[in-house]
């Protein structure tokens, strides 16, 4: 597998929020606004990127009883590390983030890529893996931050960008929101996928359907 | 599997120590960082809500019956105290406010320095507006919200939230009012 | 006394683990397709939520605090709640397997459930006192079963309902959460 490959399917055919359903504690909780969704999903990024690193450097060594608990090890003391280099940089942010930084720790995206591709596969190609599902991850909580926003608030990175007639529905940003728009989002990726394979498929198929 | 069971305690001590040691680095080589950005935060504040000064507020700390009161001062000249009230009848918790109060017993300025609020509803406390209305007020006037028959407007959907920061506000005030202004 | 009240009416219904601070929401999707399986997960967490809360708690005020330790609080925690899901399972398997046969294939999964990681460090993030802990770590579990339940129940009659094709599988499990958060919002004026 080419690493481009790697890097792509980490990006949109494995993607954590979209496809495999992970990591939605953070990914429903800190989109209340584009930034918000970016900042959590770099953050996730960079500690996703450690700890495949390690874990593809390590992984030898470690016997197979304890790996769980060693990669858990791993993987906690990247997010303590950014969650110190936050507070200390990036304050404002870490504020806002607040709790689900340490949360990092349990969002089962990190522990999966660890034990299914860094745990067996080298150093190079676990750190395309770490960008690729890292960056997939990113987009997604993006695409929700904005969709949020958007409807919610009526901006995008802050800035307004609908008009006076628009009133903004606050419950987008509440709770619930978080919910409906990723059901929604989730609805027009099937319906996109599914257009295209019947654009790509052979004629016969496209008469049976 | 003795053998084996050995492994594991040594590969799992092993990875706890290193961790714990890169851990101690970072930590203490992003300590004072970290202090001095909660000290910032802090002083942005303060900047807030008094007029004007010249000193250094955070610094310039009396303690009274074990509340920290913060002082500012003009070229010396004492123009206002500030102090940290908490109510625990927020929403999502404590939320902690800073009251800033002059030395006519007139409030300057509130900031909101802690909340868990509910995003969109609760956490328009943090609005200008919002904190805007306790500015001039003195112990004298009902700091509550209408609805408790005071002078604070609620907004929609939320009342406890801006109960909480008017009671906070109340008892701030009262505390400087009674323990320093007082006397 | 009203404190506590407040503290486990808000952490069961207002401030709902899953539908308002989206914690354990993995679970929340992934084992609520039948009631059974959701009421065995609830339980397992209630269990799990409440020995990690009293221990992590127990660990933060005399070792963590003390010593300055603050910066490992993370790893700390994670790594207690990984001991404890373990130890429970051995002690359950040994001292009743019937509990263990319904109970013993969720309690892997609870390692990496947010929502006890989550309430460990609520507890300390919101400065409560033993007692207050107990009360906010037990109405957690409870509002997290609650929710779990619930939603199993609606979804076991959606999924017998006639769904627009692209709408079928987790995009109308979404938009069901959202109604019920929705729902869950009404409890905010029950807090006065």
């Amino acid at each position: 597998m080419s690493l481009i490959k790697i890097f792509k399917e980490g990006l949109w055919k494995n993607n954590a929020v979209f496809k495999q359903v992970l990591g939605m504690c953070p990914a429903l909780a800190v989109t209340t606004s584009a930034i918000n969704g970016i900042a959590m999903g770099l953050a996730s990024t960079a500690v996703l990127i450690c700890s495949n690193i390690v874990v593809s450097i390590v992984k030898d060594y470690i016997p197979s009883k304890v790996r769980i608990p060693a990669y858990i090890v791993i993987i906690a003391s990247f997010v303590t590390v950014i969650d110190l280099v936050m507070n200390a940089y990036l304050h404002d942010i870490h504020k806002v983030l607040g709790l689900f930084i340490p949360l990092i720790v349990v969002n089962c995206m990190i522990l999966g890529r660890a034990e299914s591709f860094a745990s067996k596969n080298s150093v190079v190609k676990s750190i395309f893996d770490g960008i690729g599902i890292g960056l997939g991850f990113t987009f997604a909580l993006f695409i929700l931050g904005s969709v949020r926003e958007i409807l919610g608030n009526g901006s995008i990175l802050g800035f307004t960008v609908t008009g006076e007639w628009f009133k903004p529905a606050i419950v987008m940003i509440l709770p619930p929101g978080a919910f409906i728009a990723l059901g929604f989002i989730m609805f027009a990726i099937n319906y996109i996928e599914d257009r295209r394979k019947i654009k790509n498929a052979p004629k016969e198929h496209c008469s049976v359907g | 599997m003795r053998d084996n069971n050995f492994k594991m305690v040594i590969v799992l001590t092993v990875i706890a120590a290193i961790a714990a040691f890169v851990l101690s680095f970072v930590y203490s080589s992003t300590k004072d960082k970290i202090a001095e950005a909660y000290r910032q935060e802090f002083l942005r504040a303060l900047v807030k809500v008094f007029p004007n000064y010249n000193n250094e507020p955070d610094k310039d700390i009396n303690i009274v019956d074990g509340q920290n009161i913060y002082i500012a001062k003009m070229d010396d000249k004492v123009v206002g105290y500030a102090i940290k009230s908490t109510s625990s009848k927020g929403y999502g918790g404590d939320i902690d406010v800073l009251i800033a109060v002059s030395t006519d017993g007139k409030i300057t300025g509130i900031e909101i320095l802690r909340h868990a609020e509910t995003p969109g509803l609760g956490d328009k406390i943090e609005d200008e507006w919002f904190k805007n209305l306790f500015k001039g007020l003195t112990a004298k006037d009902n700091i509550a919200v209408k609805k408790d028959g005071g002078i604070i407007d609620q907004f929609s959907g939320a009342t406890i939230s801006p109960r909480a920061v008017s009671e906070a506000v109340a008892n701030g005030l009262k505390f400087i009012d009674d323990k320093i202004l007082g006397k | 006394m009203t404190g506590l009240i407040l503290i486990f009416i808000s952490a069961v219904l207002v401030n709902n683990f899953v539908l308002s601070r989206f914690l354990g929401i993995c679970p929340f999707f992934g084992v609520s397709k039948q009631l059974e399986t959701a009421i065995g997960m609830s339980m397992a967490v209630t269990f799990v939520m409440t020995v990690a809360g009293i221990v992590t708690w127990i660990i933060q005020y005399t070792v963590l605090n003390p010593f300055g330790l603050i910066y490992l609080q993370t790893i700390v925690f994670i790594l207690v709640i990984a001991a404890l899901v373990q130890l429970v399972e051995m002690v359950i398997e040994k001292t009743s397997p019937g509990l263990y046969a319904s109970l013993g294939i969720f309690l892997p999964l609870i390692t990496t459930n947010c929502a006890i990681l989550g309430a460990a460090l609520l507890n300390i993030q919101l400065q409560y006192t033993f007692i207050q802990m107990l009360v906010f770590t037990i109405g957690s579990s409870i509002g997290f079963g609650l929710a779990l339940i619930l939603f199993a129940g609606i979804r076991e009659r959606v999924d017998l309902s006639d769904v627009p094709k692209y709408f079928r599988g987790l995009p109308v499990a979404f938009i069901t959460a959202g109604i019920l958060a929705l729902a869950f919002m009404g409890f905010s004026g029950l807090v006065k």
